[in-house]
């Protein structure tokens, strides 16, 4: 099992202590998770408010993402402007801003919806909502 | 990109930090809980925030989500809890909660399996990790007098917002309201319908 | 007067709008909604002569006898505006599937415009005329009645849709005319509808013209899809590239022609579909004079005349449309002939005389089908409205055995009946005489295909038969005992006390003086040359002449050769008719025994035709049992085949369920129940996945993800494999 995750994780040519030395691909990788375990519970929960909340774990996921990848290219930029790629670093940033604007937007809505949803049908459990068929 | 030191030590413990409040947000038996939990993670988030040199990014984190959108779940919660969940009557999750965790769980792993070209991919190369070593930080600005190191990350961004994305800055606002506004429309009761028609 | 004639059928809107809007929230009194309904009806008839005078005297000389249709102006051929005409139903170009010019780009926009030519204007003065003096009629018939504003808003709309049909240039305005007169008739039969029988008798000519009209509609869309029009000139000349189809053989003309004269006999009443009518005399009886006498049922006539260039091509299906025609002539006078309603009696008659129409049109003697139309619309409204002013006097009482020696209490309406008896006897100088003879003699003389003397033999029967029944419905109603006295004691409008009968008012007895004046002269436009000593002033023929088609042999000689045998002829069926005429005297004046006696002799055949050849039955009950059999076969076939292979493949998925659920239980059970929705997929597919809560969907939505991600990794993912196995058997070694 440490062999599978030298192999997954580890940068074998480095030394031993330098490989644990957090790079992008290990916020990636937070990242990643971050999301999943969103995603899980967005796909497992009954309560709608708890799966709210996991919307914004994803979205948070997205933008821990962001960031790193913006503070990734400003540090290399100017080994990447060496290799004819200019990216401007500050869209990370930029982006996670509106996602926030966005997520806050879209929490004030979605409570609103559960609120009402909550007083027509004193529940807000979700697997007791199932008029989207036929 | 490369954390040294106790950078690397702290981000671990965010890290850690991070995804076992994320999975209690998803795993709390009360909504309270799990809100108070993802104000937990949203505070770690920011904290890698700022460990990403991204201040401004790390402030707005905590104003808006946890100072407002959090603040708004609370209440929320507060309105529609019920008896019944906090005296353990209630299911938590779903018929398909098993299937979701293997697919998330699936998920997780193809996304390792993704990563790992990219982990040759974004490797620090040897000048850079030399240039990271003297402190040659495109982030950071030196002070004249009394040699500190600033950050520009706020200013940058706020030129950034300014510059390239003022349109989608003012629309952003736009947003808000419209968001403002159906959030009491659809909040507001029958009584209070009745009041103002 | 040409100019105005898109106001020709517009007025009766207006009087219908009127009547039907505002005549029950003013409470318009039953002067103004007559005034109205009349008034319009006056000022169409006006217009219509107008235009047929303009028609007469200057269009036709100047263009050939060309059409004046409102969508071509006549001088300079370019489209006329709003309101002569406009594009109504914009299409677009399309190309044809059909015919001879199968893959040719055709335009299709429908225009709205009205076709004046010979046929339209004789439908059109039928139409105005006869209604106008019906609508005279029915404003002293209908005289204190509830729904007094209602009936003549429908009886309004009923010439609208009339005159839209007669007057449409197109197959779609047609169309249009045919489904409204057939609404108005339900409208109309249905009128009391507190009475059972008058909803089913509407409901029942709905659904049998629905069999018709599925037919016309049919062969509506084969013209469109083999000629790319629907304008009736256009296709009279784009027919002439089609060469006219030989006995049983059955081509596009014929399957085209077959479903018009299905639309024919729904609305004509032909066999098989005429069952609808004599049921339909539930209506108020001006509205059996008008619709179901004169001018409705009179479509399909004039529809086969106005499609003749269609039908000539056909020589199978004009021998069909003769048969039926003449079979049914036949049928219905032989059930006329024992009917005891006396509106019953005159519903078969009309049957009858539709029957002679067809018989007309069907051996190529188109002129002689609308001349018996026209002269048929006079003399058979007059014996309605004289049978309605009967019923009228006698307080609502239709059965003739209770009826008897009216005469001297109705003498107008006796009169006025007496002249339409002679008419439809066939006596001559009377109208039906000329049109009946007309068509006989063409049936005897006909080209178009053999057997025509057979047809006529049984034509000539008829003709004998109608002047019994009708001499029988004239004696038994005018003549005899006053049998009115004996039966209304028992009966149940006893508050009348004995009823008095009465003459009717002059707003009833002034039709039937118009329509009996009418009923004498009318024929004489149609004189055969014969009679004339061969001086050709049968203007009727003459006129309509360029209406009909030129097809074929028969169509080249379409002049009018004397011969003797024709004199012979015209004595024969003046012969027939007389005895008729002696028989039924005989029968229901002299020895009043007789008919009785008769009926006893002949048992079957009275009871066949009393019941109206079991027909009605067959249709109506067998019919229908025939129909619920089939109905119960079908469901066999789905109970057992269709459900059999529905309950096999819910068995077979839920064995599979139940295998893949033990497979899920205890097998592997994480991975299993990752792709649970496939086992509740397969058991009751399409249902199971649409389960409503949209984290099902979400669920897909991310094994969807997951499998993008596989597919995009999935070289990396198996050299991993390999070298994570390489390395277990490694560090196995």
């Amino acid at each position: 099992m440490s062999s599978l995750l030298a192999f997954l994780l580890l940068q074998q040519d480095q030394p031993f202590i330098k490989r644990f030395e957090p790079t992008l691909v290990h916020f990636l990788m937070l990242s990643f998770l971050l999301f999943v375990v969103g995603v899980a519970g967005v796909l497992s929960r009954r309560n709608i408010i708890i799966i709210f909340m996991s919307i914004e774990l994803i979205l948070n996921a997205v933008n821990l993402n962001l960031v790193a990848f913006s503070r990734y290219f400003q540090i290399n930029q100017e080994v990447l402007r060496a290799k004819g790629l200019v990216i401007d670093s500050l869209m990370g940033p930029v982006f996670t801003i509106f996602i926030i604007v966005v997520a806050a937007a879209e929490a004030a809505v979605g409570l609103g919806i559960v609120i009402a949803m909550f007083r027509n049908r004193e529940t807000v459990a979700i697997d007791e909502i199932d008029m989207l068929k036929w | 990109m490369q954390l040294h030191g106790w950078e690397a030590v702290i981000f671990y413990v965010l890290a850690i930090g991070t995804l076992f409040m994320g999975v209690y947000v998803v795993t709390a038996r009360l909504a309270v809980h799990s809100a108070l939990c993802l104000i937990a993670t949203l505070v770690n988030v920011a904290l890698l925030f700022i460990l990403l040199r991204s201040e401004f990014v790390a402030g707005v984190q905590i104003l808006v989500y946890v100072g407002g959108v959090m603040v708004l779940f609370l209440f929320v919660i507060m309105l529609v809890q019920t008896r019944a969940e906090e005296e353990d009557k209630v299911k938590l999750y779903t018929r398909q909660m098993w299937p979701a965790v293997t697919v998330a769980f699936l998920l997780a792993i193809s996304f390792f399996f993704a990563m790992q070209p990219a982990q040759m991919a974004y490797r620090p190369s040897q000048s850079q990790t030399e240039a990271e070593k003297k402190g040659d930080d495109p982030g950071v600005r030196s002070e004249s007098g009394a040699g500190l190191k600033v950050s520009t990350d706020t200013e940058s961004v706020g030129e950034a917002l300014y510059r390239q994305a003022a349109l989608p800055f003012e629309i952003a606002s736009l947003l808000l309201l419209v968001a403002i506004v159906g959030a009491v429309l659809l909040a507001r009761g029958s009584k209070q319908e009745k009041l103002y028609e | 007067m040409l100019k105005l004639v898109w106001l020709i059928p517009v007025l009766p809107l207006v009087g219908f709008l009127i009547n039907f809007l505002l005549g029950k929230k003013l409470k318009l009194s039953e002067k103004a909604v007559s005034t109205v309904a009349c008034g319009t009806i006056l000022l169409s008839l006006l217009l219509t002569i107008g235009a047929f005078y303009e028609y007469a005297t200057s269009y036709a000389p100047a263009h050939e006898n060309k059409p004046y249709v409102t969508s071509n102006d006549p001088d300079t051929g370019e489209r006329q505006g709003f309101p002569h005409s406009f594009t109504w139903l914009p299409g677009g170009q399309a190309h044809n599937s059909q015919g001879k010019d199968a893959g040719a780009l055709s335009n299709f926009d429908i225009e709205w415009s009205y076709q004046i030519d010979q046929l339209s204007l004789v439908m059109m003065f039928i139409v105005t005329f006869v209604g106008f003096w019906i609508h005279v009629f029915a404003t002293g018939y209908m005289h204190g009645d509830k729904g007094f504003y209602r009936f003549f808003a429908y009886l309004n709309l009923f010439m609208f849709m009339m005159l839209l049909l007669v007057m449409g240039s197109n197959f779609l305005i047609m169309f249009i005319g045919w489904e409204g007169v057939g609404l108005c008739s339900y409208l109309l039969i249905g009128y009391y509808f507190d009475r059972q029988e008058a909803g089913d008798a509407s409901k029942k000519a709905f659904i049998v013209n629905r069999v018709g009209d599925f037919g016309f509609a049919l062969a509506i869309m084969g013209v469109f899809a083999a000629f790319g029009t629907l304008q009736f000139t256009e296709l009279a000349q784009l027919s002439e590239a089609y060469p006219q189809e030989a006995m049983w053989q059955f081509g596009l003309m014929s399957w085209l022609a077959l479903g018009l004269f299905i639309g024919a006999t729904g609305k004509s009443a032909q066999i098989p579909l005429y069952i609808w009518l004599p049921d339909a005399m539930a209506g108020p009886t001006p509205v059996s004079a008008l619709i179901h006498a004169a001018t409705m049922v009179t479509a399909g006539v004039f529809m086969v005349t106005r499609t003749n260039f269609i039908f000539q091509r056909s020589v199978t299906m004009m021998m069909i449309v003769a048969l039926v025609g003449c079979l049914t002539a036949f049928v219905a006078a032989t059930i006329g002939i024992t009917q005891t309603d006396i509106k019953k009696v005159l519903a078969y008659s009309t049957v009858s005389q539709l029957g002679y129409m067809f018989l007309g049109c069907g051996v190529g003697a188109f002129v002689a089908g609308i001349f018996h139309v026209f002269t048929h619309a006079f003399f058979k409204a007059l014996l309605f409205l004289g049978s309605g002013s009967v019923i009228h006097g006698l307080h609502h009482e239709q059965e003739m055995p209770r009826m008897g020696g009216l005469a001297k209490y109705m003498p107008t309406t006796y009169k006025t009946m007496m002249i339409g008896w002679l008419a439809i006897c066939g006596i001559i100088p009377f109208a039906g005489f000329w049109s009946k003879d007309e068509i006989l003699w063409k049936t005897f003389s006909t080209e178009v295909f053999g057997g025509g003397k057979v047809l006529w033999a049984i034509g000539f029967i008829t003709a004998g038969m109608t002047a019994f029944y009708m001499t029988r419905l004239m004696w038994m109603t005018f003549k005899g005992e006053e049998r009115f006295r004996k039966v209304h004691h028992d009966s149940h409008d006893d508050h009348h006390g004995p009823v008095e009968p009465h003459e009717s008012p002059p707003s009833m007895t002034l039709p039937l003086i118009v329509l009996a004046i009418g009923s004498a002269v009318v024929g004489l436009i149609g004189m055969s040359p014969a009679i004339t000593g061969g001086v050709n002033i049968n203007w009727f023929e003459h006129w309509l002449d360029p209406v009909i088609a030129k097809v074929g042999e028969a169509g080249a000689h379409a002049e009018h050769h004397i011969e003797p045998i024709e004199y012979v002829l015209i004595l024969l069926s003046l012969a027939v008719a007389i005895g008729g005429i002696y028989l039924g005297r005989l029968f229901y004046e002299k020895r009043t025994e007789l008919a009785d006696i008769w009926a006893a002799k002949l048992r079957p055949l009275y009871t066949l035709s009393f019941n109206k050849w079991y027909w009605d039955w067959l249709l109506d009950v067998k019919g229908v049992e025939a129909g619920k059999a089939a109905n119960d076969a079908l469901w066999k076939v789905d109970a057992v085949v269709v459900d059999g292979g529905v309950n096999g493949s819910a068995w077979l998925t839920r064995i599979g369920a139940a295998v893949s659920g033990w497979w899920d239980k205890w097998v592997i059970d994480l991975a299993v129940n990752a792709t649970g929705w496939i086992a509740r997929a397969g058991s009751v597919i399409f249902r199971a996945i649409q389960t409503g809560a949209w984290q099902n969907y979400a669920l897909l939505f991310t094994f969807g993800l997951f499998i993008i991600v596989f597919l995009y990794e999935r070289t990396v993912i198996y050299s991993t494999i390999k070298n994570l196995w390489g390395m277990i058997r490694g560090s196995g070694n």
